[in-house]
């Protein structure tokens, strides 16, 4: 409607009072036609009532909440009553000692994680696009998605038959070998733990990541693979020059995109993994607020960190689908 | 994306995945033999590696009190396999009060998620409405700027949620993503069909009813699915807002603990020591870790049941999302 007006008013520019007149008109019946609009879409504003209700009470309420990360909160004052401190609570969390481990261990995690699943997700679609077994892939298939329909909860319990110390089935094996009667302890040393919260997660999210890939595989156009056949190039020529470069949009896409989420190292999986023993590299941001927030009931430091991480993620989160849209056009919104 | 997803569509089922072309009988050279042979071993690698920890934590659960080797020869010798752990958590009334709970929370959170999401979707997916710029905006501001589970656990406390079942189901009861896949679904349905209705004299609500739910059963499906998973599994706002009191129903204790599966689940892993034989030793003669590792697996039941229906749908329904990861 605005695109109509426009013209109106430029070609009219020779006489004011008739241009204002015009303008006046076409407003007018704009304002009309948006009455009559609405009215036809009564019904879709009935239905929108209820959705946006809840999203104004529990996530709007939420942000209006966070203002105590300004506040020296008290329970009994409440969200309002409690007294402004301005940033101290920003200044605790940055000049605290905990701060750089957090960041880092935050950090460590997702691109740990990325870097390990990225590249064995790829080979894992790869496989099942070229696998000339149909039985083999329909199984490999089945069986790589199911753990990601699995809870952090389950893993642990998995991951304990595996790992626990006394009889483990990792620790079997250790022992046999070594020929001693002591195992190892997976999940309290701080040495393995990032290990096993690396693995884990690609055990459990790489058969799900590979999904995307494979989607991708499928739309190559197969006369590319012929031409290559008649050139003479083999199997892994043709995957070095023809798939991979097939699929490079949307490895830099997932890769641009997992960048947005960079502060989100795993809360689940973590939480449900460490100990007392391994808080020194397990700790992420996440878990920290959890911990000093709900536990130690420090509300306001607490909202603060969650508030830091909020901005900074959001941050990323435009910066990543900028930079996305930019390489391969394609983005999130 | 979406043209990738079609023509994966259009395809038939060749003996790989490759277009049909590729499958012409050619000479292979011996880098090509390497090749397949490479490949099936990943492929046979990726299938132990992703199968050894299920079955050795389904072994684990049978294992019966008098068998003293390791659990390594346990993972091989079928034969000495007792169902004794399971017997122990059927028989336990805590385990079927926590399954109660946790059917609870799955079916509340799915009615609620959908009942909200549907119409959201549908909304959102109206291009002609006057204002849809804002509602859009209205969602994706928390979807992009998340403040964090503190405030969003004042606002439970504040409602009075807190020890209450819906308090589990309530904060996550849509899902943001799954409101713009189901909206992405809408739009694809052709205008006309809405257009054809309008004439005949529907509205807007009868519009959705008659004409926008029957053809979108899929997807509704999908992200049903997708939203009884999350809800199935989320054990977080379980143990923030939940104590383990009783539900009552008109004074009548209808399960003595509100704490779902992943709940007990945690418990009982986490015990150990002294607690070990507080909590785990209630569920009668197994050994402890056979109690664990069953009750692990008695957790994925349903998730096992519900995977093959999920399976069909993700692969189609939702490969464009998958990005997100």
């Amino acid at each position: 409607m605005k695109k109509t007006s426009q013209p109106v008013v430029t070609t009219t520019k020779s006489g004011l009072a008739v241009s204002q007149e015009a303008a006046a008109v076409y407003k007018a019946r704009n304002k009309a036609k948006l009455g009559a609009e609405i009215k036809r879409h009564a019904g879709v504003y009935l239905l929108a009532i209820i959705p946006v209700a809840y999203y104004i009470v529990f996530k709007y309420v939420p942000i209006w909440n966070a203002q105590i990360a300004f506040k020296d909160f008290m329970a009994r004052q409440g969200v309002l009553g409690s007294a402004w401190v301005g940033l101290a609570n920003f200044k605790e969390f940055f000049n605290s000692f905990y701060f750089w481990s957090l960041i880092r261990n935050t950090v460590m995690y997702s691109v740990g994680k990325l870097l390990l699943s990225l590249p064995l997700s790829i080979i894992l679609a790869i496989a099942i696009y070229e696998c000339t077994r149909p039985i083999l892939r329909k199984i490999v298939q089945t069986l790589a998605y199911l753990p990601h329909f699995l809870s952090w909860v389950i893993m642990y319990g998995i991951l304990l038959a595996l790992l626990a110390p006394g009889d483990g089935v990792v620790n079997d094996v250790i022992k046999a070998i070594r020929g001693t009667n002591v195992g190892f302890d997976f999940l309290t040393s701080t040495k393995a733990f990032p290990w096993v919260v690396l693995f884990s997660d690609a055990w459990k999210e790489m058969g799900w990541s590979a999904i995307i890939f494979i989607a991708a595989l499928m739309g190559i156009d197969g006369s590319l693979f012929e031409a290559a056949m008649v050139e003479g190039a083999n199997s892994w020529q043709r995957v070095w020059y023809i798939t991979l470069p097939a699929i490079r949009p949307v490895i830099v896409t997932v890769l641009i995109l997992k960048l947005g989420t960079i502060l989100d190292a795993g809360f689940n999986q973590i939480f449900m993994l460490y100990s007392a023993p391994v808080y020194s590299v397990a700790d992420i941001i996440d878990t920290w607020v959890y911990r000093s927030g709900l536990l130690e009931f420090k509300f306001g430091l607490a909202t603060a960190v969650g508030l830091f991480k909020g901005v900074f993620g959001m941050l990323l989160v435009f910066l990543s689908n900028f930079i996305s849209k930019k390489v391969s056009e394609t983005g999130i919104f | 994306m979406a043209e990738a997803v079609a023509k994966a569509k259009k395809q038939k089922a060749p003996r790989n995945l490759k277009p049909e072309s590729m499958n012409k009988k050619v000479k292979l050279t011996a880098a090509d033999h390497v090749f397949n042979i490479c490949v099936n071993i990943f492929m046979i690698l990726t299938l132990i590696v992703i199968f050894i920890p299920l079955w050795s934590t389904f072994a684990l659960s049978f294992r019966s009190n008098t068998y003293l080797h390791s659990q390594f020869r346990g993972m091989f010798e079928v034969w000495t396999w007792v169902p004794d752990a399971y017997k122990a958590l059927l028989g336990n009334a805590g385990f079927i009060d926590a399954f109660i709970s946790s059917f609870m929370i799955l079916i509340g959170g799915v009615v609620c998620a959908l009942i909200l999401t549907i119409p959201m979707a549908y909304v959102l997916s109206v291009h002609t409405l006057p204002g849809r710029k804002w509602i859009n905006i209205l969602i994706m501001i928390p979807y992009v700027f998340n403040v964090g589970m503190i405030p969003a656990y004042l606002l439970v406390k504040g409602i009075g949620l807190i020890g209450h079942i819906p308090a589990v189901f309530l904060p996550g009861a849509i899902s943001t993503y799954n409101c713009i896949i189901m909206k992405q679904f809408f739009e694809g349905i052709p205008n006309d069909l809405k257009e054809s209705a309008r004439i005949d004299g529907c509205n807007e609500i009868q519009i959705l009813f008659k004409i926008m739910l029957p053809l979108s059963k899929a997807i509704i499906m999908t992200v049903g699915l997708f939203y009884a998973v999350s809800f199935w599994n989320d054990f977080f706002h379980a143990m923030l807002y939940l104590s383990g009191t009783p539900v009552k129903i008109f004074g009548w204790n209808m399960i003595d603990s509100n704490y779902p599966l992943p709940i007990l689940l945690r418990n009982i892993l986490m015990a150990s020591g002294m607690n070990e034989y507080v909590e785990v030793n209630a569920f009668g003669n197994a050994p402890v870790q056979a109690i664990k590792a069953a009750s692990v697996f008695m957790s994925a039941i349903p998730m096992i049941i519900a995977y093959p229906f999920i399976q069909k749908y993700f692969t189609k329904g939702t490969l464009a999302g998958a990005v997100k990861g």
